[in-house]
């Protein structure tokens, strides 16, 4: 919101110095986004228009005689056609100082000019605005008053945010009430019509509440107005505040909302149907013509401000075209209502329409403004020559705001440290809370505290506490350290990520993290080569089509980033996250971790080995190792991603914790991919938790390596071959497949494992003899179950 | 036995004139085979014993014993000095060390992860469990339970993703407090990093995807001075000893009283300047005790506990502690990047 400072400082007298304004308004909870200066003003005065003839010289010149209070008068010459006897206007005397020039003596055309008569522009306003020539200045204004000072011209304009709790705070007098406690000073109230009393009388128009979401309604009629541009003074307010003057009623309204915060409209007397103003919901289809030109089709959820004969306004939002003040209205019924947010919000959003009148009633403001809105309304309409009939109130009535029991104790139980009770009844007493010391209490002082009417923020002894924090500030919070408390909860999970993570980037893999919505085409480039995917996980309100569904694979994206970066070969990389797949109950959520590894493969690499798929395996048996402990097993297997031919499950122990494959070419042609590629992809949740059996000692004695060549069917796994070694005798230790060969020395369809055995005996030292024996109850095992022989 | 003498005298001077013409352990070698090999000389003369007289027997044998050992000891130490003269030579070798063959594998941590640890780090030291959470929550904890029901107005600053109409990304890790909170009373203390989505256009300075880091205390005596210690030594430890925080009143649903918490500015250290836009502050997330319709959502009593929480922005933190202005650096894991920080 924007603030004018000069508008402030009609309700409270504030310190001279911006920045420490700006850093209280901070620590009010008030943060300022922007300073706006406003641009140096000097030496402009009001004067009177005291005659006024044609320069002899210059058609398009006149000269002015101007009182601007000084005992001699000052002739200008001025080329403005708006200008006028008796105008009051501002005046820029030699020496003046403007936001585009500085005003020195000169000759028009033969006369001299001892200055220059302003338009807004020239006094730093927006041009569009105000009238074209120049400003008009009010009447009442005494010829040689300092513009720039008296108008406000001078000082910053405030940038304030406001937080969503505080309708109250979005006014003038909201902010001035918040600062006038934290300075400790006073605060004025405006000047207000006394509210009058009595029924409608006949002249009157009548009200009718048919909806519970208007809850409170205060009609009041002013006769005798007539349409002109409002006061200076206050049109200059409105610009500061951001708000473009229209005409002395609008004006009024936009001017009342601005200062108190309750949001007004003001109707044509003459132009409500059977002088009969109706509260109720919008008929389907029913059309209504908003003042900013839309025609609206609306349905029962908007509600309305109707008359007898159509609707007028869409409550809250905006007025209709049909009521609106035009230049000829001599009367008005101003209408200060208040209506239930949610419903305001719902129609706002539902309409795309949003106002100043909007931002408010949607925060469900205190019903106790719409009195005060009115009556700041009704004197200042008075002011501009109108006549206020007594106002009349329908709806509910205002009510006692609640008493909320408060102690010291409360105070030093939240914020840590105590804060004495006549701190605490003149923090809160400056901000308008009455405190009822109540009796006993025990050493302990407790109020009862009367939340001011305009506070429906406020309900429980905590708010209070945040209402003193705000004031005496929490820079007196001191810091503590608090006891440790004994815990139930665990941080296994998080701990588990970290070790991954640290695990694969020692491995040297590059940890990414990378977008989790992703648009329907990644799908589509899975399914549409054949490739499974997951059912999709859709957002229903995206904010755009590439954000469409949520990730089901954490390779997208990571083959995505090693295609932008093709000159970085090797390529390790990984990501830690959740991927999604639909379910009937509610989407399934998993905790994976994918590596990739990407290079050039080997120039002499033949089809039945991958390069990119033995590296990616061992480090992701080097992952799994690492976090559970267990030498992970590999089994043929089939992921979608992966491919169907050279992927592997991989086993912690019996349990499946994810998949190693290179990956499916008919992905990497979607990413361009053409090097050697390889991902394991690992469940997090799946990995067995770290289990560390009980020692063994290695044997004492001698162990004895003997390597085997072995000559077997192709299709026979490495890992088959070492469990029938391993079963084949109690004296084997390890096996190892060291080396697979495949060529035209062994035949076509074959292929050679070197198997690294390593013997030996618990008890006593193995012999030559029975390593042989051993080795030959190994080869026979090998022939009766691989079909294996010796090769050579 | 004179005899003998001078044999030995003579086979010990040609022993000597092998040794030092020995240049290597090979010829060193061939030194042993010629005299104490097989069919060495002095094994030659060993067998010659047999022909003397019994008497002198021994004694020829002891002679030729010590000659023995005295050779295998003049072997032994040429050995050891050939040795020594090898490894002084090869002291003298020299490589080009700055040639640097293959590159070194870099594996790395991302730095909002790396962010998150030292978070985790600092308060897993003061006796807080680290916990995880789904990003798919119930509107019912990401909303109801703390403190905002349907039509309030904050819902709308979240502005939210929904999959069905009770399920969404959630928009912040708060109902993590929720969830710990249910899974175990109080005492509590816990930490919860995460990813957060929020339906926000992407620019430099906001992601529809972020993470955030969610601390939570509950117990009886826990208040805002504790929140202010703990914070305050986490700022520390990211930001180094001299950082300050302060705190400023806000409005958060869950949370009564709330604040902001602004840390003084890494850029300048409080003075004012361009990334903390003058103010010397910048604000890092929001905080303050926990409301008490929160405390009762999940069956604690807020006559007999009080506590805080409060939530702050890991890519946020990130940005400000290595200066990155561009808030998608994060998601495009660009490798100069992830190198420089990591």
């Amino acid at each position: 919101m924007r603030v004018p400072l000069a508008w402030l400082r009609d309700y409270v007298d504030l310190p001279a110095d911006v920045d420490s304004l700006v850093a209280r308004l901070a620590t009010l909870g008030f943060p300022v986004e922007t300073v706006e200066t406003r641009p140096l003003i000097s030496g402009v005065v009001a004067g009177t228009i005291v005659g006024l003839e044609k320069h002899p010289n210059a058609d398009r010149l006149q000269i002015c005689t101007l009182d601007v209070g000084d005992p001699q008068p000052l002739t200008i010459a001025t080329a403005a056609t708006n200008v006028a006897r008796d105008q009051i206007v501002p005046v820029a005397r030699v020496g003046a100082q403007l936001p585009q020039l500085k005003i020195e003596p000169r000759k028009m055309r033969g006369v001299d000019s001892q200055g220059m008569l302003c338009s807004a522009e020239e006094l730093g306003l927006p041009a569009e605005w105000f009238e074209d020539g120049i400003m008009q200045l009010d009447a009442a204004t005494p010829n040689g008053t300092d513009v720039g000072d008296a108008f406000g011209l001078l000082l910053p304009v405030l940038d304030v945010e406001i937080t969503a709790n505080r309708a109250d705070a979005l006014s003038m007098l909201g902010i001035a009430r918040e600062l006038a406690a934290a300075f400790g000073v006073a605060l004025r109230l405006p000047p207000t019509k006394a509210a009058g009393t009595g029924g409608p009388g006949q002249s009157d128009v009548r009200v009718s509440l048919e909806s519970i979401d208007v809850r409170r309604y205060i009609a009041q009629r002013v006769s005798g107005l007539s349409v002109r541009r409002a006061p200076a003074a206050l049109r200059i307010r409105l610009a500061l505040a951001g708000q473009r003057p229209i005409s002395n009623l609008v004006d009024v309204s936009n001017f009342v909302m601005l200062e108190v915060g309750q949001p007004l409209h003001f109707f044509d007397f003459e132009k409500i149907g059977g002088k009969h103003i109706i509260v109720r919901d919008a008929r389907s289809h029913e059309r209504l013509t908003t003042l900013d030109g839309t025609e609206r089709e609306l349905d029962p959820t908007a509600l309305l401000i109707a008359d007898e004969e159509q609707a007028t306004g869409l409550a809250g939002l905006m007025g209709g075209l049909i009521s609106e003040v035009s230049e000829s209205t001599r009367e008005i019924v101003i209408e200060s209502a208040n209506f239930a947010g949610p419903r305001i919000r719902r129609m706002s959003v539902k309409l795309g329409l949003r106002s100043e009148a909007s931002t408010r009633n949607e925060k469900n403001l205190p019903p106790a403004l719409t009195d005060l809105g009115a009556a700041r309304a009704a004197y200042l309409l008075e002011r501009e020559g109108g006549l206020a009939a007594p106002a009349h109130a329908y709806g509910k009535p205002i009510e006692t705001p609640p008493e909320i029991e408060l102690g010291a104790s409360d105070v030093q139980r939240l914020l840590g440290f105590a804060v004495a009770p006549p701190e605490i009844e003149r923090a809160l007493g400056g901000l308008g809370f009455t405190l009822r010391l109540l009796p006993g209490g025990d050493g302990d002082a407790r109020y009862a505290v009367r939340v001011p009417p305009w506070r429906s923020d406020v309900s429980i002894a905590a708010d209070l506490v945040e209402e003193l924090a705000r004031i005496i500030g929490y820079d007196r919070v001191r810091a503590e350290l608090p006891p440790t408390p004994p815990q139930t909860l665990n941080s296994t999970a998080f701990e588990r990520e970290m070790a991954i993570a640290h695990a694969l980037a020692g491995l040297g893999y590059a940890e990414c993290m990378t977008l989790a919505l992703q648009p329907q085409s990644v799908a589509e480039s899975w399914r549409s080569p054949g490739i499974d995917v997951p059912a999709p996980v859709e957002i229903r309100n995206p904010l755009s089509e590439d954000q469409r569904y949520m990730r089901f694979s954490l390779l997208p994206a990571l083959l995505e980033q090693a295609a932008r970066e093709r000159a970085l070969r090797p390529l390790r990389t990984f990501e830690i996250g959740h991927v999604f797949a639909d379910a009937p109950d509610a989407p399934i959520e998993t905790n994976l971790v994918t590596l990739l590894y990407l290079a050039k493969p080997p120039a002499d690499q033949p089809a039945w080995r991958d390069a990119a798929f033995i590296e990616a395996g061992s480090d992701a048996r080097a992952l799994v190792r690492a976090i559970t402990g267990i030498d992970a097993r590999l089994e043929r297997a089939t992921k979608a991603g992966l491919h169907p031919g050279k992927t592997a499950r991989i086993l912690a122990g019996d349990v499946a914790v994810g998949f190693v494959g290179t990956l499916d070419p008919r992905l990497l042609r979607a990413h361009e991919i053409n090097d050697g590629a390889a991902a394991a992809i690992i469940e997090i949740d799946a990995l067995p938790p770290r289990a560390v059996r009980p020692y063994v000692p290695a044997s004492k004695y001698p162990a004895i390596e003997r390597d085997l060549a072995i000559i077997l069917d192709p299709a026979v796994a490495a890992a088959d071959v070492s469990a029938t070694v391993r079963a084949a005798s109690v004296l084997v230790r390890n096996v190892v497949v060291f080396d697979e060969y495949r060529g035209p020395q062994i035949g076509a369809d074959k292929k050679s494992l070197a198997v690294r055995i390593t013997l030996g005996r618990p008890d006593a030292t193995l012999t030559d003899a029975d390593a042989d024996a051993v080795t030959a109850q190994i080869v026979e095992a090998l022939r009766a179950a691989h079909g294996a022989r010796l090769r050579g | 036995m004179a005899d003998l003498d001078t044999t030995l005298r003579e086979l010990a001077q040609r022993f000597e004139a092998a040794i030092a013409a020995a240049r290597d352990e090979h010829a060193l070698d061939e030194v042993r085979i010629r005299f104490l090999g097989r069919t060495g000389e002095l094994t030659v003369v060993r067998r010659g014993i047999g022909a003397l007289p019994p008497a002198e027997r021994p004694t020829a044998g002891k002679v030729i014993n010590v000659a023995a050992d005295a050779m295998e000891a003049r072997l032994a130490a040429a050995r050891a000095s050939l040795e020594r003269a090898s490894i002084d030579a090869s002291l003298s070798d020299s490589i080009d060390v700055t040639f640097s063959g293959p590159p070194a594998r870099r594996g790395m941590l991302h730095p909002v992860r790396a962010v998150m640890a030292d978070v985790a780090h600092y308060f897993s030291q003061h006796g807080f469990a680290i916990v995880l959470g789904p990003e798919i929550e119930t509107d019912a904890n990401n909303f109801d339970a703390l403190n905002i029901p349907p039509d309030h107005p904050a819902r709308e600053g979240f502005d939210s993703f929904y999959l069905r109409p009770d399920l969404l990304l959630r928009t912040h890790t708060s109902p993590m407090q929720v969830r710990a909170m249910r899974a175990s009373g109080p005492p509590i203390a816990v930490i919860v990093p995460g990813k957060a989505y929020r339906r926000d256009a992407v620019d430099a300075r906001h992601l529809y995807q972020f993470h955030q880091v969610e601390g939570l205390m509950v117990g009886p005596g826990i208040h805002f001075g504790h929140l202010k210690g703990l914070l305050t030594g986490m700022m520390r430890e990211l930001f180094g000893p001299a950082q300050d925080i302060r705190f400023r009143p806000s409005f958060f649903p869950f949370t009564e009283p709330s604040a902001e918490v602004d840390v003084s500015c890494p850029g300048c250290g409080g003075a004012g300047c361009r990334t903390c836009s003058g103010s010397g502050w910048i604000e890092i997330g929001g905080s303050g005790m926990v409301h008490p319709n929160v405390l009762r959502s999940v069956g604690y009593d807020p006559d007999g506990v009080t506590g805080w929480a409060f939530g702050c922005g890991l890519e946020r933190i990130a940005m400000k502690k290595y200066d990155v202005n561009d808030i998608r650096e994060f998601v495009e894991n660009k490798p100069a990047f992830l190198e420089q920080l990591a």
